[in-house]
């Protein structure tokens, strides 16, 4: 089952609009769903154009493409367990909360908090990625704890703040202190991070671009060659500052240089 | 007359020792305040009635108008921003959030623009603090960390640390060392101890090697980290061992410098580690003088100190989402109600402009640079001077604003609650 | 005047000592009458389970410290979040609610008045603002003073009257009802990051040991006639070995009160380990339980752990510091200058582990060995042993043994080893339950004489009425329908006005606040001692003239004067 949902002009198309009913499960009863335009209740319908195109008798075969202007629709995908939505464009906040399955690919950019808390399932952006991308939420002590995020462009910043499990591989650069508080899983950079793996515990990060302001407490332990890269790598444990045990493999670390 | 024990309501320190001498509706003299308390208390620029904008400038209006109208802005609204709160009293606080609950609304208050990452910082790590009396009869130790009180705080250091005589610190500031950390040579570091000075935004590996010195593991550490000689950072770690109590300040210079709530986490797992060799606490410097009261009153009603969004039925926080310059920034809210701060002078340009594009209206004793902003603008009275009510310190010990002069303006906590009843009416509950 | 009568309720109102009647109650106005007329609204409570509004002796859920606990978990505040509902505000907060989310659950519970465990007087309108906001429970305010600098002087000069005397200014000052001393002493040389490892240890710089901060405040607590006795957190809370600290602590309470105890001891499960290390910790349940049934003057409450995820919030300092120490969760502290302290850090209980499952153990065991259950009431030190929404499982636990049996073979395998509990038969019953859920609370903080806790004609109308028919169920096998009826009452009266129903609260609320002004005679009126006058406005950071709470912060305070025997 495929359900094509085109967004309508809307009066105020500032207003976000939460549409945590958008995952696939949801549309096998049907698409009159409701989501929520600033304080107000709205059918789908009302926002969006929908076109449903054959049956499924499970979820997993549901397919959900959203279009239009989506840049500012939040929280879709939320709790998705199983099928897939493809999103045309940007897409708003908190896309993929919670997943634990599934397959959501984003083929422009996504704001912040990106695959927030997964469990499971797979996110593909091929734009940019916002702040807090694959991250926790505040006060818990856990983020994401399995899945894979994937983002073919820039990342903000904390990007895989507290990462439990699971991977993380972002191909272009991330902003300020990507991997703070990790303490589990898997985290590749591509391109440049600034302040990487603050506080680390646990889990392994890779960055192949350059390092800004490498943190002063971690501890260089060895250099390697990883099997399917060129070069070497200096592998780090750390932060010793936090009693850390993670590993930090960095191609050319850069230390000193002044932030603007 | 002379009114004695005033409570200062300008800033965080809420200095409660200010004599005022009041000749009827005028304020002559302040005693024992500082000059920032002098020109809050004296200051005379108020708006004399409630206003509202036309094509070709201000009407005035009555209150009966202007609440009604408020009320209607905001109930049309889908996406309502109430904001402000730190310069006025608990109780119109407490109606503020209401408000917001009835109508779906987001509120937040200046912790937005100020704290908000020490809060963040709190709710990963906890606060270890204390009030401001352990500091005065306690510290031999104190750390001001990017902030300078000597200007920003005036009274600070000679009612609870630096100057002041405390119970176990009889001689004061020969019984203390004080260290302030900045990026430049402050009026506060001139009188401190140890300076350090340190590079921009770089608080963070500093922090961080200092835990690892405290943690004896100092040797991994590069001769210089972020400008400052590793000998200078375990001088200071040394020192701050060998307290008998010590006791951290900071401000902006951590929260609003790269890494934000980052840096206040790393201060405060700073002084986790150091409370393993001695007694050490850590507060943050607050602002406005009524800012923690509207934290405190938030939490006890919604669960969160600021950044709140009723908009699903259910309390919604997520600072960076819901919080009031990223609201506004992305041009989301389409009514917005200030109440006793200045966001067309505090924020980003880019969030201050988009309250010229909505209807905003504006509760506040004078005419600011949020004034232009708006369509209407209510006056009322000011905490502390024309009304009484409940005001939280710095360090959370609450203290009763007085009110000493009588005048004709309603008091704020009464125009809420007005709005409220009349929203509802409207809304048939 | 408003009449309400309750028909067909099956009552149960132990200070009356009635047991199981079905009865009428008529209420005027909002109190128990003789009769009401013909046009009084009425309830029919069927046949079911009746009792006066239930009362926490000892919960934590309003002042600056719980505020704390709020703020810093967003996470916890999510976890327990409800929309606004009707009457019903949003609340958030499953282990530490919101004030609003307290007052509806409790009230969905049946309880309508609650002692706040720990005031620090210096913040106490902080305390009352949000008494205010759980508006559908009488309020009362245990006040701190454990590390009062004052008293601290009085006891190293041996001067009872003088700290007779302190403890009536400060609380007539600040509106409390009762004196708290939490680790006495200890919270005092936490203030240098240190701690009290035995009640005879002198206190750092004031030279007074704990034992002589709690005998002395005992004689004052006496002297002033004060309608609640001294409620005491013991030193070496959570210590393996401390049931010594408490045997020795009890040693040291006179029988001096004719009509309740003199020493109400709190959360006394967190007391009563023997063992040295956490290694060999085990139940000194009986030990402890054998002293209070010898003990008439002593009162305690269990502080029942049940598993799961909680906050702690106490004013012991140091030993919120060292759980930190212990599991490195996040860790709040804030000491109270001249007064006391205070640390949060949330806790999970784990019945993987071997601690926990003998914590688990120890409370019930103090329930069910201590004879009378006025000595022995349900309590958990709300939220640190667990948020009182857990009650009605404990109620459980209590009356059957089989449900005991069962969780314990759930539990980690050392346990029994080191615990009485799967040898204890003794299943409570439903009047053991009354008492230890209301009316042993009433007489033990002094409040049934303010018509609290019992159906007396001229007590105050709080009545719950449960989905329960006594007799028709049997309490030792079907567990589950007991702790089902107690989660949720049919009604909830406060006061005569039908609060909550089925488990929603319907009206907005007018709660009391209840505060003891303990006259004295003017030689001793603290405030015109210029020495105490001078320390005051020296050493603390608020002007003395500041510090009293106003009385607008109380709308509807209920005021018990007391007369000193000076």
């Amino acid at each position: 089952m495929r359900v094509i949902l085109e967004t309508k002009q809307r009066k105020k198309p500032f207003l976000p609009i939460e549409a945590e009913t958008i995952i696939p499960r949801n549309f096998l009863k049907g698409p009159a769903l409701t989501v929520f335009e600033g304080n107000k209740e709205r059918l789908l319908s009302d926002l969006f154009w929908i076109f449903v195109e054959g049956t499924a008798v499970s979820p997993d075969k549901v397919e959900v493409i959203l279009k239009g202007d989506t840049a500012r629709i939040k929280r879709v995908g939320e709790y998705m367990d199983t099928g897939t939505i493809r999103i045309q464009g940007d897409i708003g906040m908190h896309c993929g909360n919670f997943m634990s399955g599934g397959v959501i690919e984003i083929s422009g950019n996504a704001d912040a908090w990106l695959g927030r808390e997964m469990l499971g399932g797979s996110i593909i952006c091929y734009g940019n990625a916002g702040h807090y991308c694959a991250s926790g939420y505040r006060g818990e002590k856990h983020g994401m704890k399995g899945g894979r995020v994937e983002v073919m462009g820039d990342a903000g910043d904390f990007c895989a703040e507290y990462l439990t499990g699971g991977e993380v591989h972002i191909h272009g650069s991330c902003g300020d202190m990507a991997g703070v508080e990790m303490k589990g899983g898997q985290l590749i950079i591509e391109g440049d991070a600034t302040r990487p793996c603050g506080n680390m515990k646990d889990g392994t990060c890779m960055i192949f671009g350059t390092v800004h302001h490498m943190l002063p407490t971690f501890e260089k332990i060895d250099t390697k060659k990883l099997p399917d890269r060129d070069g070497t790598v200096v592998v780090y444990k750390g932060d010793v500052a936090n009693r850390g045990k993670g590993i930090l493999m960095i191609k050319k670390p850069l230390v000193g240089e002044t932030i603007s | 007359m002379i009114i004695k024990d005033v409570v200062c309501p300008f800033c965080g320190c809420l200095c409660d020792d200010l004599d005022v001498e009041v000749d009827g509706q005028t304020i002559i003299k302040v005693q024992n305040g500082c000059t920032l308390a002098e020109a809050a208390l004296t200051g005379n620029n108020r708006l004399p009635a409630p206003i509202r904008r036309t094509a070709t400038g201000w009407e005035e209006i009555s209150f009966d108008d202007a609440i009604r109208e408020t009320a209607d802005i905001l109930l049309a609204a889908d996406r309502p921003l109430l904001y402000g709160w730190s310069s006025t009293h608990g109780e119109a606080q407490s109606i503020g959030v209401h408000i917001a609950e009835l109508l779906g609304a987001v509120i937040d208050n200046t912790s937005t623009v100020c704290h908000g990452p020490s809060i963040l910082a709190i709710q990963e790590v906890g606060h270890p603090g204390c009030t401001l009396g352990q500091v005065k009869n306690r510290a031999d130790v104190v750390v001001y960390w990017g902030c300078n009180p000597t200007e920003a705080h005036p009274r600070h250091m000679s009612r609870y640390t630096t100057f002041a005589t405390g119970f176990f610190v009889p001689e004061a500031q020969k019984d203390r060392t004080v260290i302030v950390v900045d990026t430049r040579r402050t009026e506060s570091a001139e009188i401190a101890d140890e300076f350090i000075q340190i590079e921009r935004g770089r608080d963070y590996e500093v922090l961080a090697a200092l835990r690892a010195i405290v943690r004896g593991k100092g040797s991994i550490l590069p001769r210089e980290i972020a400008g400052i000689a590793r000998e200078q950072l375990f001088r200071v770690a040394e020192i701050c061992m060998k307290a008998k109590f010590g006791a951290i300040f900071f401000g902006l210079g951590l929260t609003m410098s790269s890494g934000k709530y980052k840096n206040v986490r790393n201060a405060i797992e700073l002084t986790d580690e150091l409370n393993r060799h001695t007694k050490f606490t850590i507060s943050p410097l607050r602002g406005h003088g009524n800012v923690y009261g509207s934290n405190e009153v938030f939490t006890w009603i919604t669960g969160y100190p600021y950044a709140v969004d009723f908009a699903r039925g259910i309390a919604f926080y997520n600072p960076g989402e819901t919080t009031a310059v990223d609201i506004l920034r992305r041009g989301e809210c389409d009514a917005a109600l200030i109440v006793a701060s200045d966001p067309g002078a505090h924020f980003p340009h880019a969030a201050a402009a988009h309250l010229a594009k909505i209807p905003t209206i504006l509760i506040d004793p004078h005419r600011t640079a949020t004034t232009p902003l708006c369509r209407l603008q209510m006056p009322c009275t000011m905490a502390g001077i024309d009304a009484e009510g409940t005001a939280y310190r710095m360090d959370g010990v609450p203290i009763r604003y007085k009110k000493f002069l009588e005048s004709s303006y309603p008091d704020d906590a009464d125009i809420l609650k007005r709005i409220h009843d009349r929203i509802r009416e409207v809304q048939g509950s | 005047m408003t009449e309400l009568l309750v028909k067909n309720a099956c009552v149960i109102d132990p200070l009356n000592k009635i047991l199981m009647e079905i009865m009428d109650i008529p209420v005027r106005d909002g109190r128990i009458v003789e009769s009401v007329s013909a046009g009084a609204d009425v309830i029919d409570a069927r046949g079911c389970l009746t009792l006066p509004g239930g009362i926490d002796s000892h919960s934590h859920v309003c002042g600056t410290k719980v505020n704390f606990g709020r703020y810093m978990s967003p996470e916890d505040m999510r976890a327990g979040r409800t929309a606004r509902r009707g009457k019903m505000h949003v609340t958030s907060g499953y282990y530490v609610p919101t004030t609003y989310g307290n007052s509806y659950r409790y009230s969905a519970m049946g309880y309508t008045t609650v002692l706040e465990g720990a005031m620090a007087p210096l913040e106490a309108r902080h305390t009352h603002e949000e008494f205010t906001a759980t508006p559908h429970q009488d309020m009362l305010a245990n006040t701190l003073f454990d590390g009062n600098w004052a008293i601290m002087e009085a006891v190293r000069a041996k001067d009872i009257k003088k700290a007779a005397a302190i403890v009536a200014w400060t609380l007539s000052a600040v509106k409390g009802y009762s004196i708290k001393l939490t680790n006495p002493g200890g919270t005092e040389a936490w203030g240098w990051g240190q701690d009290l490892s035995s009640i005879h240890d002198m206190v750092p710089n004031f030279n007074v040991t704990p034992a002589e901060i709690i005998t002395t405040m005992i004689a004052a607590n006496e002297l002033l006639g004060l309608p609640h006795s001294v409620h005491l957190h013991c030193n070496n809370l959570g210590k393996p070995g401390n049931y010594r600290t408490t045997l020795q602590t009890f040693d040291l309470v006179p029988d001096t009160n004719n009509g309740r105890q003199t020493l109400y001891a709190t959360h006394v499960q967190f007391h009563a380990y023997g063992g040295t290390t956490w290694r060999d910790i085990s139940s000194k349940a009986d030990d402890i339980a054998r002293a209070v049934n010898a003990k008439p003057q002593i009162v305690m409450d269990m502080g029942q752990i049940m598993f799961g995820r909680t906050m702690t919030m106490t004013a012991d300092g140091p030993m919120e510091f060292n759980l930190y120490c212990l599991h490195h969760n996040k860790w709040s502290n804030h000491d109270v200058e001249l007064e006391t302290g205070s640390g949060i850090i949330p806790v999970l209980y784990s019945k993987k582990s071997l601690v926990n499952c003998v914590m688990w153990a120890i409370g019930l065991e103090l329930a069910l060995l201590t004879k009378n259950p006025y000595q022995c009431l349900l309590e958990t030190d709300n939220p640190n042993g667990a948020p009182f929404v857990k009650y009605p499982e404990i109620i459980g636990l209590l009356m059957s043994k089989r449900y005991r049996d069962e969780e314990c073979a759930t539990l980690n395998g050392g346990t029994e080893q080191r615990t009485a509990l799967s040898a204890l038969d003794r299943e409570m019953d439903w009047n053991e339950i009354a008492i230890m859920t209301r009316a042993g609370q009433a007489k033990a903080l002094g409040i049934d004489a303010q018509g609290k806790g019992h159906f007396r004609t001229g007590a105050e109308a709080d009545i719950a009425i449960y989905p329960i028919r006594c007799r028709d169920v049997d309490p030792t096998t079907e567990y589950r329908k007991v702790i089902e009826g107690f989660q949720k009452t049919m009604y909830t009266i406060k006061r005569g006005r039908v609060v909550a129903r089925d488990g929603d609260v319907i009206v907005e609320g007018a709660n009391s606040t209840f505060w003891v002004n303990p006259v004295v005679p003017d030689d001793l009126n603290v405030a015109s001692d210029p020495e105490f006058v001078k320390k005051f406005e020296e050493y603390y950071t608020v002007r003395m003239g500041n510090y009293p709470v106003q009385d607008v912060y109380l709308p509807r305070g209920k005021c018990i004067r007391t007369e000193a025997a000076l």
